[in-house]
């Protein structure tokens, strides 16, 4: 096996393409055209596109949930799926739902437990990751009582509880309120920083920007554009973090 | 950083992953409303054998109250074993679950085996249950009458026999699992197989339908027969667990073969 410090992209997409069968006959629908991107290790990457546009396609084939039909996709080196991949891997899918019994610590335990924490690094993993989305207030509480946001978070803590060195993020910003969203964002620039790569898909253009080291702008299974922030948008990339009604909200919730 | 997670491919590292999933599957069996009221229709089926004992055909009274249990926990069982084990893959399916557990480094084979294991599991506590209330009925009875029908250790072996039959059950709704879209396919398909293996020793008798041969002959597993016999031999039990770890064994690889190969 390779070591991973030898690989320089964190991950490989090398003419992705997938198609889907639809109804009886079998027809083809093209999900995504032949697609190659590189992301490296540190990196941060916005994938933006309207509904039906490839992009949570693209997350699932990384995250091993699906097959390409052609090309390549690659995590640190390793066919995306293999067992390896998915060890390196942490998914969050859009809308996620938790049994409603369980509370959000046991159900963290319980993945930290399949991603192979050694269980004795377990409860100290999990009460750390609680506290860094911000749910350690509600952790003992069961599953069922936690609002959209909230499950949100927890579906962030259990992408990041074993500390992936590829984040694939489905959506993340969903249901959260402006708070939850510049927690995302410093979550997301955190992890970047320890050296893993972040991959999300977003219609919140404004807020990828902020965020992204790199922008890939995807329409009906098609890149239509990739690179920077400033590439993309020029100088006012970066200009504001919030919009002005995010900046309203922000001072009158606190103070 | 999960580089310094290492995969470990070891046996050890399987059953420590497949019993996570079971002890998840397990839980959410144990909150399952349907379960339980499945459960609490089986009882009240076993108990009101006490009042239906007037109609008894002419059999003796005690073996009335065992073949009219037997025949309630056959029924309700095999409905619980089909119904349970759809709505458990089906609700991870609708949280969007294999998104959460596929993704990390767990074999899809471990996961269907958890998930099974933890059906089982479940199964012997809903068949314990109901075991139960016969074995209080029937002891009840037989003290107002004065006789013996039934030792602890035959009940015991019924349960068992019991509990081998809705796991096979269990087995062949988790194979419909693998491929279908919706927990009413699964559950119903479910116990279709489910009643083609009770006709299956039919097929000997006839000749007919020979296909039909290479499928479990749930008949085996009936307790009636060993009733008269009072219990199960220990020659018989052993060939007819062997018998029933082969099927478990292929219904559970098929359906982990299949589900292999399903996208999310």
């Amino acid at each position: 096996m390779r070591e991973l410090s030898e690989v320089s992209w964190a991950i490989e997409l090398e003419n992705f393409g997938k198609c889907h069968r639809v109804g009886w006959t079998g027809r083809r629908a093209v999900a995504v055209h032949p697609l190659s991107l590189k992301v490296a290790r540190g990196e941060v990457w916005g994938l933006l596109g309207p509904n039906g546009s490839g992009k949570s396609t693209t997350l699932k084939a990384l995250a091993g949930l699906i097959r390409p039909t052609s090309g390549h996709c690659r995590i640190m080196g390793h066919p995306a799926g293999s067992a390896v991949a998915r060890a390196l891997v942490g998914y969050l899918a859009e809308s996620p739902q938790f049994p409603p019994h369980q509370t959000g610590r046991d159900y963290l335990h319980y993945c930290a437990g399949l991603s192979g924490v050694p269980s004795r690094e377990r409860a100290q993993r999990v009460a750390e990751i609680l506290t860094r989305t911000g749910l350690a207030a509600a952790a003992d509480g069961a599953l069922a009582t936690y609002s959209k946001g909230m499950r949100q978070r927890l579906g962030l803590a259990q992408a990041m509880v074993h500390e992936p060195a590829v984040l694939l993020l489905d959506e993340p910003a969903s249901g959260l309120d402006p708070e939850g969203r510049l927690d995302l964002a410093r979550l997301i620039r955190e992890l970047a920083g320890r050296g893993s790569a972040v991959v999300f898909s977003s219609h919140l253009v404004t807020q990828a920007a902020a965020i992204c080291d790199r922008i890939a702008v995807l329409s009906c299974g098609r890149l239509l554009a990739a690179g920077t922030p400033a590439e993309l948008l020029g100088e006012n990339a970066r200009s504001a973090e919030l919009s002005p009604l995010e900046k309203f909200y922000w001072e009158r919730v606190h103070g | 950083m999960a580089e310094c997670i290492l995969v470990c491919k070891s046996a050890g590292a399987s059953v420590r992953r497949m019993r996570l999933v079971a002890g998840q599957a397990l839980g959410e069996a144990l909150h399952l409303k349907l379960g339980w009221l499945l459960v609490a229709v089986g009882a009240a089926l076993v108990l009101m054998a006490r009042w239906l004992r007037d109609f008894n055909f002419g059999a003796m009274e005690l073996k009335f109250l065992a073949d009219f249990g037997l025949g309630a926990i056959g029924l309700l069982g095999t409905l619980l074993a089909a119904l349970v084990t759809a709505q458990l893959f089906f609700n991870d399916l609708e949280r969007g679950m294999p998104a959460c557990v596929l993704t990390r480094p767990i074999r899809r084979w471990e996961y269907m085996g958890g998930k099974l294991a933890g059906v089982m599991a479940a199964l012997a506590l809903y068949v314990g249950a109901l075991m139960f209330v016969l074995a209080v009925v029937i002891a009840v009875r037989e003290r107002e009458l004065g006789a013996t029908y039934l030792s602890l250790r035959v009940i015991l072996q019924m349960g068992a026999l019991a509990w081998l039959k809705f796991t096979l059950v269990a087995a062949m709704t988790l194979l419909v699992c693998s491929y279908a879209g919706s927990a009413l396919f699964a559950s119903s398909a479910g116990l279709l197989l489910a009643i083609a293996g009770h006709l299956r020793s039919f097929t000997e008798a006839s000749g007919q339908f020979a296909l039909l041969r290479a499928w479990p002959n749930l008949a085996k597993f009936d307790a009636e027969p060993w009733l008269a016999g009072a219990g199960v031999g220990g020659g018989a039990l052993l060939a007819l667990i062997g018998y029933w770890a082969l099927f478990l064994g292929l219904l559970a690889g098929l359906a982990a073969y299949v589900f292999e190969h399903r996208e999310f």
